[in-house]
């Protein structure tokens, strides 16, 4: 799970970076960020922060 | 009462945003005719060229009255100062013209300098901020962090990480030049050269750089860095291997942070968003609260989640205990010489003082200033109106927010913007600590992830919202003529290159400082022995504690 949080994290930015080669447009361009920042997050703190806390010292 | 100020605090925000937008006077009523026309204006003076036998006719001060002191200053400092290239020829245009400019980059090194010095001090203040917020068991450790963080950090970024952040930043106006920083390693992509990280200065010396305005340079970037890595000993104190550490920081200050750095200051792909993709003026970071503050931030967190929560901070249930540090004075103190500290983070990120608008540094100071004042009072209010009393841990955390998140937009906004940022900071680093520490689960004793990832980013957006257009530095930004110009101001294609910024540094920097980390972990083990942290680290670890002549408590088990 930790290595899937790792690769969700990274793909958001390459979702935000993707956003200059898709679209002109700032409007797209900012949707798409937006979209890769939000992927970014659930990466973080919905996937690799979840697996710690399974492992988690109090839980011991 | 409650929603009543929360009313109020919104409306007033909303009134200063308008106040600062709305600053066109009214236009003068036009005066009367004039009763007989005016006579024409006299021709201009022709030019009248200066030769050098003009020159060598400027009197020298008499040597007779020089004798007797001048305790004026009248006779100090005229024609006989001026360095003279060829004695023969005596004194020429040539040489005032070469003084001047000698004169102009003087100015800059000694202001660039001494604001290194400042921020340099700030190390001070993170160190007794962070030990203060820790138990007394650990202060040793704490502390020992803190000190060897500098010599780690320059360590590693004179190596390395100073070659890869601005080997390929060309030349710096200010700085005289720094033409030997000129090789920058691209990747052709969307049909853009885009800088991904430098190639020039390894160790000061290599590829011509060995050279006074480098010197300058790597001196200020070098505190920058450092600040960034002292942000991960607080999130990850009481329970952070020594040894861990000592790597951890290494490669941050070597790969982490200077590739952030290169991206956004030393000439990279986020900086050139504007001239390569129409993004404003690209990602603008005026003094660091991405390259600094929220790459700092973001590792904390990373190596906060790797090395767990320190055992009785939560229960088996998950509910989080206080554990106060042990000094608040110190705290207090520290929130003060980083303050202090940040009058050279801010105004000396303009690295100079002479030309190119950098006369905008009294500008900048003043923002700096506000936006920590609102920041204070904004952690301070929240946590009054929330828990009944003034905090004083999250009041100094409060503070350190609004300057965390005014460093980016400092060279950028007005003092109104600045006190709007700041107070946003002062009560977004009190919800994102209930945040961190509720909901998250990740145990961080200072509040590091908070101060420095929640509003570094906070920072970094506020540029894109902010940024007046009113600013000069040279006539463009970013290789974009013109000023930098946020949302608010007309340009809602800066805010697009701020929130790539912050996708960066959430998508990519996180990853790096988390990989680099989980590695560290598996060959050397980032947390201490459970028997070791319920001592306290300050034996175990450093083999003397802070304070001998103190009983200190011992924490048994205190899981439940």
């Amino acid at each position: 799970m930790i290595f899937v949080g790792i690769i969700v994290t990274f793909l958001g930015f390459l979702i935000s970076v993707a956003s200059l080669g898709i679209t002109a447009s700032t409007g797209g361009r900012l949707g798409l960020v937006i979209v890769g920042i939000a992927t970014s997050l659930v990466g973080i703190m919905g996937i690799l922060n979840q697996a710690y806390l399974k492992i988690a010292i109090w839980k011991k | 009462m409650k929603k009543l100020f929360l009313a109020f605090a919104i409306v007033w925000c909303l009134a200063l945003l308008n106040t600062a937008q709305g600053q066109t006077p009214a236009p003068a009523a036009a005066p009367a005719a004039p009763a007989e026309a005016a006579a024409a204006a006299p021709a201009a003076p022709s030019p009248v060229p200066i030769t050098d036998a003009d020159v060598k006719g400027v009197a020298a001060p008499d040597p007779k009255d020089l004798a007797k002191g001048d305790p004026g200053g009248s006779m100090t400092g005229t024609v006989t100062d001026v360095v003279v290239s060829d004695t023969k020829k005596g004194l020429t245009i040539g040489d005032l013209v070469n003084q001047a400019g000698q004169n102009r980059i003087a100015i800059n090194f000694v202001w660039t300098l001494v604001a290194g010095f400042l921020v340099m001090f700030m190390q001070a203040g993170f160190a007794i901020v962070e030990t203060g917020l820790c138990r007394a068991k650990n202060a040793n450790h704490t502390m020992m962090m803190n000190f060897m963080v500098y010599g780690v950090g320059m360590l590693a970024y004179w190596l390395i990480g100073f070659a890869i952040q601005m080997g390929g930043v060309g030349a710096v106006g200010n700085l005289g030049g720094t033409a030997t920083l000129n090789a920058e390693q691209t990747i052709h992509l969307f049909g853009k050269d885009l800088g991904l990280w430098g190639k020039n200065g390894y160790f000061l010396m290599h590829h011509g750089t060995y050279d006074v305005a480098v010197m300058v340079m790597f001196l200020f970037q070098m505190v920058f860095m450092d600040t960034a890595l002292t942000i991960v000993t607080g999130s990850a104190a009481e329970r952070w291997k020594y040894a861990a550490f000592l790597i951890s920081s290494f490669v941050i200050g070597a790969f982490t942070y200077p590739l952030f750095g290169n991206w956004a200051w030393g000439g990279g792909w986020l900086a050139t968003l504007g001239s390569n993709f129409g993004l404003g003026h690209g990602y603008a970071d005026f003094a660091g609260s991405g390259v600094v503050h929220a790459v700092g931030g973001l590792t904390a967190l990373a190596v906060s989640m790797i090395v767990g929560p320190r055992i009785g901070k939560y229960t088996r249930q998950g509910k989080a205990n206080a554990i106060p540090g042990h000094d608040l004075m110190i705290v207090l103190t520290g929130c003060f010489i980083l303050a202090f500290g940040w009058f050279g983070f801010n105004p000396g990120s303009t690295l100079g003082a002479s030309g190119n608008g950098n006369l905008r540094i009294g500008s900048i100071a003043v923002n700096t200033m506000l936006a920590g004042m609102a920041g204070s009072f904004g952690a301070m209010f929240y946590m009054w109106l929330r828990y009944s009393k003034p905090d004083a841990s999250m009041t100094g955390n409060g503070l350190l927010a609004g300057l965390v998140a005014i460093t980016a937009p400092s060279g950028f906004v007005n003092p109104v913007c600045s006190v709007i940022i700041g107070l946003i900071a002062g009560v977004l680093v009190c919800i994102s600590v209930e945040f961190v520490d509720r909901v998250l689960k990740v145990d961080d004793p200072v509040g590091a992830i908070s101060v420095h990832g929640a509003n570094g980013l906070w920072g970094v957006i506020s540029v894109g919202l902010f940024a007046d257009g009113k600013s000069n530095y040279g006539g463009s930004w970013g290789g974009v003529p013109g000023s930098v110009t946020g949302l608010f101001y007309g340009d809602a294609g800066q805010l697009v290159a701020q929130l790539l910024g912050v996708a960066t540094l959430i998508g990519c920097i996180f990853t790096l400082s988390f990989v680099a980390n989980l590695v560290i972990d598996w060959f050397v083990g980032q947390r201490v022995a459970a028997k070791a942290e319920l001592e306290g680290l300050d034996i175990p670890e450093m083999g003397a504690l802070c304070y001998p002549e103190f009983v200190l408590k011992m924490d048994t088990a205190s899981v439940d």
